[in-house]
């Protein structure tokens, strides 16, 4: 009845385990991972269809406030909440003009709330 | 009041006892049980503590966006809903899916019948004491989650994969050795479950059992009617996808007790792995979505009508009713899941006359899921 799990035994004694530490090393992330955006302000049409397809309502269509950035960009363009998103990847795929992408990083987690939110302007402009 | 009070009163056995929603073994449910010293008499299904109104949300959201929210109406098993929703409104919108992708739909939704099962004997194991089985399940469990990260791009939820026309990204080049390696892996840990255990044998023998006429009364589908003797399974009933052209059985069991029920899904993951390896061999090239949905598309109108599909989930009958009134988004969706009927009828009936310490032993060998209870 029991002995088979004898040589699991031994077999286990010896093997590695299935888990790493994770800090110090990571399994490998494939690629089409769906992690954190990656956001290009200079390929961006502003044509909101990202807005429009979100199923969480996370991007909303937003103009400049600064000077500088109102002089250079001045349509609306997407900020998207990191804590409302889904990470379903829909942004990306409507994207015509593949401005929106979504990366590899996964470290997300934050102190910080206002952290979570990505403004699309490279300059402060928002983050109030 | 408490207990020692009362007893002390009145002088009887008689009191209430919660099983959930913060019992570890309980999942977000409840069950109110009255119990009279070790014995329960009755108990009282509590459910609504994971409810999020998926019937209502769908009503706002396009087919595209419901794809997405489909995955959550059962954690355990994500793609086996999101593979029920596409085909509900396949069928409405009479879009044509190609081959490749009706296989690779096949593909993904018993690798996620397979993962669900072994949840299954994770929490089955570790309701009746079993740490070890818990700790093997959910390790054995990852390699699945590791497929599911490579193919979908996340290891829980896939967000949408199966979506209305076909799948929104195609198998990578290296998927299917990957797959067959992962097999080989499942392979042995169902040899690990198969091995007898004693100490679960007696706690799972002649434990909540459902007798075929009892089950049928009280609506149990799926592995529960199964391990209680009827043969019944949608894949061999009403054929979805490929399913008619994949060769598998039904794995049945007479006894209706928690043993038979747990025999039944380790027998269904061997069946599983045998779909899956026959749909690799199988797959053509070609096309993975419908032309027409490749790009995600804001207007596009559902023909008026209603529709009722319905798929073998994991955890039993899972179905969709659709109805559309010619508008983008759906006017009415209503959801069955498995567990509704499996939780309320079916575990008050099986909880009457039990001890206490066979309550968690009963409830997890039912293989349930209150995501899909409350929706």
């Amino acid at each position: 009845m029991g002995w088979r799990i004898i040589p699991k035994l031994f077999q286990n004694l010896l093997s590695k385990p299935m888990t790493v530490k994770f800090p110090h090393e990571s399994i490998p992330i494939p690629d089409g991972y769906r992690g954190e955006h990656a956001y290009e302000i200079e390929k961006c049409i502003s044509c909101g269809l990202c807005a429009k397809i979100c199923p969480n309502r996370a991007i909303e269509m937003i103009e400049a406030t600064t000077r500088e950035n109102k002089e250079k960009y001045q349509k609306q363009y997407p900020k998207i909440d990191l804590g409302k998103c889904c990470f379903c990847g829909l942004c990306q795929d409507i994207c015509p003009k593949d401005a929106l992408k979504l990366t590899k990083n996964f470290f997300l987690s934050t102190f910080n709330k206002s952290t979570t939110i990505k403004y699309p302007f490279k300059t402060e402009d928002g983050a109030k | 009041m408490n207990n020692q009070v009362m007893l002390e009163s009145t002088g009887k056995n008689e009191y209430e006892l919660f099983f959930g929603p913060a019992h570890p073994g309980s999942g977000n449910f409840s069950v109110k049980l009255e119990v009279d010293g070790e014995i329960v008499t009755s108990a009282r299904a509590n459910p609504g503590y994971l409810h999020r109104g998926f019937e209502k949300l769908m009503e706002y959201r396009l087919p595209i966006q419901n794809a997405v929210l489909s995955d959550r109406i059962c954690i355990l098993e994500p793609l086996n809903w999101n593979l029920i929703h596409a085909e509900a409104v396949d069928e409405l919108m009479g879009i044509d899916v190609p081959e490749r992708a009706k296989y690779i739909r096949v593909i993904m939704a018993e690798l996620s019948r397979i993962q669900s099962h072994i949840i299954w004997f994770g929490v089955f194991s570790i309701g009746t004491g079993f740490d070890t089985g818990f700790k093997m399940a959910f390790g054995y469990r990852d390699y699945i989650l590791d497929l599911f990260e490579m193919i979908t791009g996340g290891r829980v939820y896939p967000t949408g994969y199966i979506c209305p026309g076909g799948v929104r990204r195609d198998l990578p080049k290296d998927a299917s050795e990957k797959i067959l390696k992962v097999l080989d892996k499942i392979d042995e840990m169902v040899k690990l479950e198969e091995i007898e255990n004693p100490v679960l044998q007696a706690r799972a023998r002649g434990i909540g059992v459902l007798k075929l006429e009892d089950a049928m009364r009280l609506g149990a589908t799926g592995p529960l009617l199964r391990a209680s003797g009827m043969k019944v399974d949608v894949r061999k009933e009403e054929p979805y996808e490929v399913y008619d052209r994949l060769d598998f059985e039904v794995p049945v069991r007479k006894e209706g007790d928690a043993y038979a029920r747990y025999m039944i899904g380790i027998e269904e993951i061997k069946q599983s792995m045998k779909i899956i390896k026959q749909a690799l061999r199988e797959i053509p090239q070609g096309e993975y979505i419908n032309p027409q949905f490749k790009k995600p598309k804001l207007n596009v109108k559902m023909p008026k009508g209603e529709v009722y599909v319905r798929n073998e989930g994991g955890r039993g009958e899972a179905a969709i009713y659709m109805v559309s009134d010619g508008n983008t988004k759906p006017y009415r969706v209503k959801i069955r899941g498995p567990s509704f009927l499996h939780m309320i009828s079916v575990l008050e009936f099986l909880l009457k006359g039990v001890q206490i310490a066979d309550v968690p032993a009963i409830y997890w060998s039912m293989n349930i899921c209150p995501a899909d209870l409350d929706r």
